[in-house]
């Protein structure tokens, strides 16, 4: 089953894969191959993938994804994301540090507007670093 | 006749002025390629939103929606103008700019009020000599890669203004990217939403829509609004740095003629004082000869 990751910068990830667990407005879905096809939307939150049958859950790889629409077919996956970041990419210090930020932006907030923007912030470093959390765990 | 000495400053000025045309030259071209492949990139994205739609408007689903009413009388709109920050590409800003400020004139013609929302410090500084536009926003410097807040932010403001009812519908003017040879000033509509319509494969088709048609509509319609704000962006950005590569391109070889022209008129002077100095020593020869 073939996995894409699709955002305004270029597809992200183009890959084969055997299961991925997808955060939707509905809670939290894993597709494997042949599922029938189905458009949702996806909730900002982390992507598991799981490249072979085999694998168990410590072989997952994470991806940190903000909102986006998720198309399934029959041997495709595609998510329309506004930002994905993979696990790799995320330092989880640098994550918790982003957030901190993001939370003390959103307890200073003079106006609706910057509410708004600090709890958008809190939401993607949130998930940025929950990612980083769980690669560390698998780690362990 | 100048003096030798005048036009060797002359041309070593001109010379370091060609340097820094051609430098420019090749930085508007890697930097038009950049933004060429960042535009190419966007596709999958905006052609997966496009056939979501496409179906889903098939079902009617969009005829409900919001974003997509279209207002019987357009009273006010909002104007989205894309130019440059920096100058020096040509004719784009005063292409750009001319299409925008005949929208402005027929708006005017037609009653209709209009706020403007201004990219780039060109379009900033044309606007302060304009009178009955409302400037809803302005930004400046834009990252070459302008995918992140600042699209959102832009986005945001267009989406919010049309359904509060402030604004009928929005339009962006910019410059799309035809060819190296070819720019065009033109205008495009982002809400009331449209989409293109695209073939649907028989899996969209056929698939499950959850949590609701109407809800995946509003996502996907933001999203395809947020990537057509980008793709103009970008082919703005394309066209300005051709038109920038081009015009720095035309400004190197006229160096290049200038100090040709310099340098024989130089030689020319310097082979006559020589032919001077000759003449005035023969002459002086032939005197004491006397």
């Amino acid at each position: 089953m073939k996995f894409q990751l699709v955002t305004l910068l270029g597809v992200k990830v183009d890959q084969d894969v055997y299961e991925v667990i997808l955060p939707t407005a509905d809670g939290e879905i894993a597709v494997f191959p042949g599922h029938e096809p189905l458009v949702s939307i996806a909730t900002p939150g982390a992507i598991a993938v799981r490249h072979d049958k085999h694998d168990d859950d410590s072989k997952l790889e994470f991806f940190a994804i903000s909102g986006g629409v998720i198309e399934v077919t029959y041997d495709t996956i595609k998510v329309l994301v506004d930002e994905a970041d993979s696990e790799n990419d995320i330092v989880e210090t640098e994550a918790k540090a982003a957030l901190d930020r993001a939370l003390k932006m959103k307890d200073e907030a003079k106006n609706q507007i910057e509410l708004e923007k600090a709890s958008a912030l809190v939401d993607r470093h949130g998930v940025r670093l929950k990612v980083a959390g769980l690669r560390r765990r698998r780690r362990h | 006749m100048p003096s030798t000495r005048a036009l060797k400053t002359r041309i070593r000025s001109v010379k370091s002025t060609k340097q820094i045309t051609k430098a420019m030259q090749l930085v508007a071209a890697s930097k038009m390629r950049k933004a060429q492949e960042a535009e190419e990139a966007s596709a999958p994205y905006t052609r997966m939103a496009n056939e979501i739609l496409t179906h889903l408007a098939s079902q009617g689903v969009t005829d409900d929606h919001p974003l997509y009413e279209k207002r019987a009388q357009v009273k006010s709109r909002l104007l989205i103008v894309i130019a440059t920050d920096k100058g020096l590409a040509g004719a784009y800003d005063a292409n750009g700019l001319k299409l925008y400020a005949k929208q402005l004139l027929s708006d005017d013609k037609e009653g209709v009020a209009n706020q403007t929302l201004y990219i780039g410090r060109r379009a900033n500084r044309f606007a302060s000599r304009l009178k009955g536009t409302e400037v809803a926003a302005a930004y400046q410097d834009l990252p070459d890669d302008p995918a992140g807040g600042q699209l959102r932010a832009i986005v945001q403001m267009a989406i919010e203004k049309f359904e509060s009812g402030a604004v009928d519908a929005v339009d962006v003017v910019f410059t799309e990217y035809h060819s190296t040879v070819r720019q065009e000033a033109r205008m495009q509509r982002i809400l009331p939403a449209g989409y293109e319509v695209v073939d649907v494969g028989e899996n969209v088709r056929e698939a499950l829509f959850e949590p609701s048609k109407e809800e995946v509509l509003e996502a996907v319609t933001y999203r395809l609004i947020e990537a057509q704000v980008y793709h103009a962006l970008l082919t703005a950005r394309a066209s300005e740095y051709i038109m920038r590569m081009m015009a720095m391109k035309n400004a190197t070889d006229n160096a290049t003629d200038l100090v040709d022209d310099l340098t024989l008129a130089m030689n020319k002077a310097r082979q006559a004082a020589i032919t001077q100095e000759l003449a005035e020593i023969s002459g002086g020869v032939e005197a004491l000869n006397d």
